[in-house]
């Protein structure tokens, strides 16, 4: 197992009991801050896998830093980890930060916490979309495809230029949804190379079988708070699935509209045959691929 | 610590085969009377069990009377979070602000972790979580209330949870595409079809041995 960064963070005296329950459970390397700033400063300098806080520190609270893990890394997971009982701890300033709470004062805390933490990173259990019970397997799908090395990028270019042109979309883009985040692999009427997967509607779209259109984003309140939507212009979508032949979803054929945009039912299959040709083009390119390495190895 | 254990549920109230522990169901309907006589014939704890249940528009109160009403003695062995009516009760806690996610996670979690501190066998519910999500502003929070503080503690625990939503509710998005997506992280999905007064028709999938219709009444 890699070794996965923690930020504990706890008022110095107090500070080492916590670092060294992270330290002793395998796979977990602790670091250190005893204050909102010098956490907040850690946060900024670099990203961590998780982040273990007691609630009261000398300039602030836990969730001040809750609160920035949200802006900066908002999938990275955060326990609480605390002997103030709940009803006792402000949320007024912060009522939809989801982290998990760790009461200090059971009898097993230390114990726990090593125990939770690894569970939250393993599983992703603070992410802010739906994550498909088969998420494994799906990863698992989208790991044999080893686009780094296919020669794929120009001819998903020229089939999003056509799909663009076709629906006289704003955006047209091929997307691979990775664990963490969805990766455009060509792009056209912008400039995207990756986004935050709870950011994506992509994400959502994946779930569904059939072509999921989102008219205008401002009156469907998975997005319209999704700031990063709004920063990339984004009003209209619509999306249709890449499935592999076992049935699993790994990317997403879209397009995007700076207006609130309506497709026919025409219109949906049409983006699914484009879904369905990109998917295609996978498969052939990394048929061949495989098909060359056996070629050379004999 | 160890995750999930394997023990199993019964349900002999809507006459299901036991359900295995780790399960989570979606449970959807639009007639509200018929989804929460579902509910709660799905969450109430039998003798070895206990219950922890987050209700949005129903009373602590309420709730345990109509757990007394499946089961004898269910009432005794459930805790309420309710974000509806007076803090009245044993195990009856309520929230002031149903947006606060914040709030609600760490309360819900705090009693899950009591209730597992009594017994090995808890189940857990959401009624309605469509209303909490016509409240709060931003979806994500919901998911990621429902990945943190529900779906992991069943993971963990062995538990069996409930999730019902009301399919006529209003919640600021599409109804069907927000299903699909929902229907994919949980293990399991009872709809519930009203087909009369206290009778209803149960499409069940993803329950081992009991996947198909199921009419019941009450």
């Amino acid at each position: 197992m890699s070794d996965r960064t923690v930020l504990c963070v706890d008022a110095a005296d107090d500070i080492e009991s916590v670092s060294s329950a992270i330290d002793a459970e395998d796979g977990l390397t602790a670091i250190e801050a005893t204050s909102v700033e010098d956490a907040t400063d850690r946060l900024e300098s670099g990203s961590v896998d998780c982040v273990v806080t007691e609630y009261d520190l000398p300039d602030g609270t836990g969730l001040d830093i809750v609160e920035t893990l949200r802006e900066t890394n908002p999938q990275t997971p955060c326990v609480l980890f605390t002997d103030v009982k709940p009803g006792e701890i402000d949320t007024a300033s912060f009522e939809e930060m989801i982290v998990e709470y760790l009461n200090r004062d059971l009898p097993d805390a230390v114990d726990r916490l090593g125990f939770v933490v690894d569970d939250v990173i393993t599983h992703s259990a603070q992410v802010g979309f739906l994550v498909p019970d088969s998420e494994q397997s799906r990863l698992e799908a989208l790991g044999e495809y080893d686009v780094e090395e296919l020669p794929i990028e120009d001819s998903f270019s020229r089939l999003t230029d056509l799909i663009a042109s076709h629906f006289d979309a704003a955006v047209a883009f091929i997307g691979l949804i990775e664990k963490d985040e969805e990766d455009f692999l060509a792009c056209t009427g912008a400039d995207w190379d990756s986004l935050t997967r709870e950011d994506t509607i992509c994400t959502h779209s994946m779930l569904q079988e059939d072509v999921m259109v989102v008219e205008d984003i401002n009156e469907d309140k998975r997005f319209s708070s999704n700031e990063t939507l709004h920063n990339l212009g984004i009003v209209s979508y619509a999306g249709a699935n890449m499935t592999t032949t076992d049935g699993q979803v790994i990317g997403q054929v879209c397009l995007i509209d700076h207006e609130p945009r309506q497709y026919s039912e025409a219109q949906r299959q049409d983006l699914e045959q484009f879904a369905d040709t990109a998917m295609e083009i996978l498969e052939l390119r990394q048929n061949l691929r495989a098909a060359r390495t056996t070629e050379v190895e004999a | 610590m160890s995750l999930a254990n394997s023990e199993r549920f019964a349900v002999e109230a809507l006459d299901l085969a036991p359900i295995e522990g780790g399960t989570s169901i979606l449970l959807t309907g639009d007639d509200t009377d018929a989804l929460e006589a579902v509910f709660h014939r799905l969450t109430a704890p039998a003798d070895d069990e206990r219950s922890v249940l987050l209700t949005t528009d129903t009373s602590g109160t309420a709730v345990k009377r109509a757990l007394s009403g499946v089961a004898r003695g269910a009432d005794d062995r459930a805790t309420v979070l309710a974000c509806e009516g007076p803090d009245r009760g044993d195990d009856v806690e309520t929230v002031d602000d149903i947006t606060d996610l914040t709030g609600l996670g760490m309360e819900f979690s705090t009693l899950v972790a009591a209730a597992t501190q009594d017994t090995e066998k808890f189940r857990a519910g959401i009624l309605l979580c469509s209303t909490i999500m016509g409240e709060i502003e931003d979806t994500r929070s919901v998911y990621r209330f429902l990945n943190s503080n529900f779906l992991t503690e069943l993971r963990r625990s062995g538990g069996v949870g409930v999730c019902a939503v009301d399919t006529s509710s209003d919640i600021g998005a599409d109804m069907n595409s927000t299903i699909a997506g929902l229907e994919t992280s949980f293990n399991a999905r009872i709809h519930v079809e009203s087909t009369g007064r206290n009778e209803a028709t149960l499409d069940v999938s993803g329950l081992d041995g009991d996947d198909g219709t199921i009419d019941i009444s009450w």
